[in-house]
């Protein structure tokens, strides 16, 4: 019983974290590139910031697949 | 809101070009549009022609363009002092200041030449005084005597000193003298004092063993060694002097003269720029026509000042806007107080389109109510509710500061109203001392209704988007685009009451003729939407579940604070345990400025307006006095 809880806590780390460094990844490119535009053309920020936040939705989706296994799998 | 703009022809007598020029200038409501597509006709393009400067005009703008040259040249040469201002009137000195203009750039020329001359000489100076002084002990132990001769010299390394010594009681058969001394700038530099017979000797051989020789000027003569030393102390505080002299001189003329000069250049500034402008006018054989962009509440304005000024020989036609004009219409932003400050955001993307709609009214309304759905804690609303009440106290001009303390401010009531719904007052503070229960739900507990109440808000947004999408598409009689959009909210719609049928909020029943609905909708969205259209709606879902992040930051948000207080209670002692607290509470509320703005622009920039809004408009850029 204990060691499916293991598991399940396991999957749901899992199902964050492996996005998370998939987002942090995506981000570190994206940032140094948009980095240094800005310093060419500053009024692509509001570019840049919309780059920047892209992949975060990996992250948003790793999270709601978590809770659900946390929350739905039994 | 996007201002309604006019599209605007002024037509009059050639001769009143310029002054019609002027007043829109001072007048600074109208924007010219250099291109003549779409305000005049085909048939009349072959009379319509650039216009032409007259003879005399363009001798005056190359003689103003000169002079501007010459002041200019003026002013590299003097300093940048703090100067009156003149109140002068500039056209009735124009002719005087074309005189003495040569003349006071040769007077500064030449004192700017000399100063230079003399910083040279200084800095030279510097560096003998830099070696002399270092040999001036040695001088003063050294017998002065007509059959000596003293040679002065750099020593890089240190080891090259035994060497040196070697060498010269080689040379000189025991007979010479070597001091060294570090000098000011870390060197080390050394006197060999010799017989004269053995002088050339050791210069020889110092240059063969690459041991730098001081050389000096021809100006320091055949002076001795101490000579030397008080001649460069003397010609230094004499340059010195000549320096402050001319920097005297420069900033009496300066002062006298730059405020006038200054006015004149201002002047030929603007009147340059007057006929500048006259380029973007255009000519038949006896008119000029000038088009262009303004605001039409300006327009009465505008008619009213041109009769009062020129009659009846000026006159302003409002054309009729084309559908090929749309692109060309310059964007002008004016929203209601409340919203102002929220183009703080808005500057952050491109402009949108004329045929679209304003970002900031969205952003106005959406924008607080994400921030206190994330942040919702009354306590972090009061920190920085206090905050912001700051920052407008301290900036009381118009700014971004001002516009973010304002921004800070509505968010922050908005996080207040969470909270108090949250029951959370720095976390849960409110429970441990007074065992309040939140009003609506405890969000540490309750993530899935979290959840589902941030999908919610995301469904609520996203068809807001595309029923706005569908509506503009609809104004513009773009009816594919209309349909498709529509199609899409029904779609999301059925979607979410099939998943709501799943997990038993609806009748089970239900879902089959939902599925077969949507069945029956597809084609229609391929005809509509193009063999992508699936994909865009696969997108829009996605979008809807990015409104996730809204519950996922909040969450934790209010663990850091739970961990914060949960840390206050371990310590055991009062004072630690709010220090402890308070740190942790600062970083969460350091986090809860910085992350729910971020995430709530980017629901807005990326998932929202993509639904709606055309971007490409081109800012409104009035004729205005520089």
């Amino acid at each position: 019983m204990n060691y499916e809880k293991v598991l399940i806590a396991f999957c749901a780390a899992l199902a964050i974290g492996i996005p998370a460094l998939a987002t942090a990844w995506a981000q570190s490119r994206i940032g140094a590139a948009g980095a240094g535009t800005l310093a060419e053309k500053p009024e692509l920020t509001g570019t840049i910031v919309i780059l920047v936040a892209i992949p975060e939705t990996m992250v948003i989706l790793g999270f709601v697949v978590a809770t659900m296994i946390l929350f739905t799998v039994k | 809101m996007i201002v309604r703009m006019s599209k605007i022809e002024i037509v009059g007598e050639k001769p009143l070009l310029q002054g019609v020029l002027a007043l829109l200038r001072e007048l600074g409501i109208f924007q010219i549009e250099p291109a003549t597509v779409g305000f005049i006709e085909k048939e009349w393009e072959k009379d319509v022609r650039s216009f032409m400067l007259d003879e005399k005009t363009v001798f005056e703008r190359l003689f103003l363009e000169e002079l501007r040259q010459k002041i200019e040249l003026l002013f590299a040469e003097l300093p940048a002092l703090a100067v009156r201002k003149s109140y002068i009137e500039p056209v009735s000195i124009l002719d005087t200041v074309s005189k003495t203009i040569d003349r006071h750039r040769e007077s500064a020329t030449d004192l700017s030449k000399r100063r230079e001359v003399l910083v040279k000489e200084r800095a030279e100076l510097g560096r003998y005084s830099i070696f002399l002084n270092a040999l001036a002990s040695l001088v003063q132990t050294t017998a002065e005597t007509p059959d000596l001769d003293f040679i002065g010299l750099t020593i890089r390394e240190p080891d090259m000193v035994g060497h040196l010594r070697e060498a010269l009681s080689r040379i000189t058969n025991w007979k010479y003298e070597l001091q060294t001394e570090p000098a000011e700038d870390g060197t080390l530099v050394g006197l060999i004092t010799v017989e004269k017979t053995a002088s050339d000797k050791v210069k020889k051989s110092l240059s063969d063993e690459h041991v730098p020789e001081l050389t000096f000027p021809e100006s320091f003569g055949k002076l001795t060694f101490p000579e030397k030393v008080t001649f460069v102390k003397k010609r230094a505080d004499q340059v010195l002097r000549e320096i402050q002299a001319i920097d005297a001189e420069l900033a009496r003329f300066t002062r006298r003269w730059v405020p006038i000069y200054q006015r004149v250049k201002e002047w030929i500034d603007d009147r340059l720029s007057l006929l500048n402008t006259t380029a973007y006018a255009f000519e038949t054989r006896m008119c000029f026509f000038i088009h262009g962009w303004m605001q039409s509440e300006d327009l009465p304005r505008l008619k009213q000042r041109l009769r009062d000024d020129f009659g009846a020989r000026v006159m302003v036609e409002e054309k009729e806007m084309h559908e090929e004009d749309l692109e060309q219409v310059p964007i002008v932003l004016k929203n209601p107080p409340y919203f102002k400050p929220f183009e703080l955001f808005t500057g952050l993307l491109p402009l949108p389109a004329y045929t679209s709609y304003d970002p900031t009214p969205f952003i106005g309304i959406f924008f607080p109510i994400f921030f206190g759905m994330i942040l919702g804690d009354a306590g972090y609303a009061l920190v920085l509710g206090t905050l912001a009440f700051v920052l407008l106290k301290k900036n009381r001009h118009q700014g971004p500061v001002r516009d973010g303390a304002k921004i800070l401010m509505i968010a922050s009531a908005y996080s207040a109203f969470f909270g108090i719904l949250f029951g959370e007052f720095f976390g849960d503070l409110p429970e441990r001392l007074f065992h309040m229960e939140p009003l609506c739900m405890e969000r540490r507990t309750a993530i899935v209704p979290m959840l589902a109440f941030s999908v919610a808000v995301g469904v609520a947004h996203i068809i807001l988007g595309l029923i706005l999408g569908a509506m503009n598409a609809f104004k513009h009689k773009i009816m594919k685009e209309a349909a498709y959009k529509a199609l899409s909210v029904v779609i999301i719609v059925f979607l979410i009451v099939i998943i709501a049928s799943l997990f038993g909020y609806f009748p089970l029943v239900l879902a089959r003729p939902v599925v077969l609905s949507i069945l029956f909708l597809t084609p229609f969205l391929f005809f509509t939407g193009g063999l992508l259209a699936p994909l865009e709606l696969l997108k829009s879902i996605g979008n809807i579940i990015s409104y996730v992040r809204i519950a996922a930051i909040g969450l934790t948000s209010v663990l850091l604070a739970f961990v914060a207080n949960n840390l206050a209670g371990v310590t055991g002692d009062v004072v630690t345990g709010v220090a402890v607290a308070g740190l942790i509470h600062l970083l969460n509320i350091i986090l809860g400025v910085f992350s729910p703005t971020i995430h709530s622009l980017r629901l807005h920039y990326v998932e929202f307006f993509s639904k709606f809004i055309e971007h490409g408009g081109k800012k409104f850029a009035p004729l205005k006095k520089t």
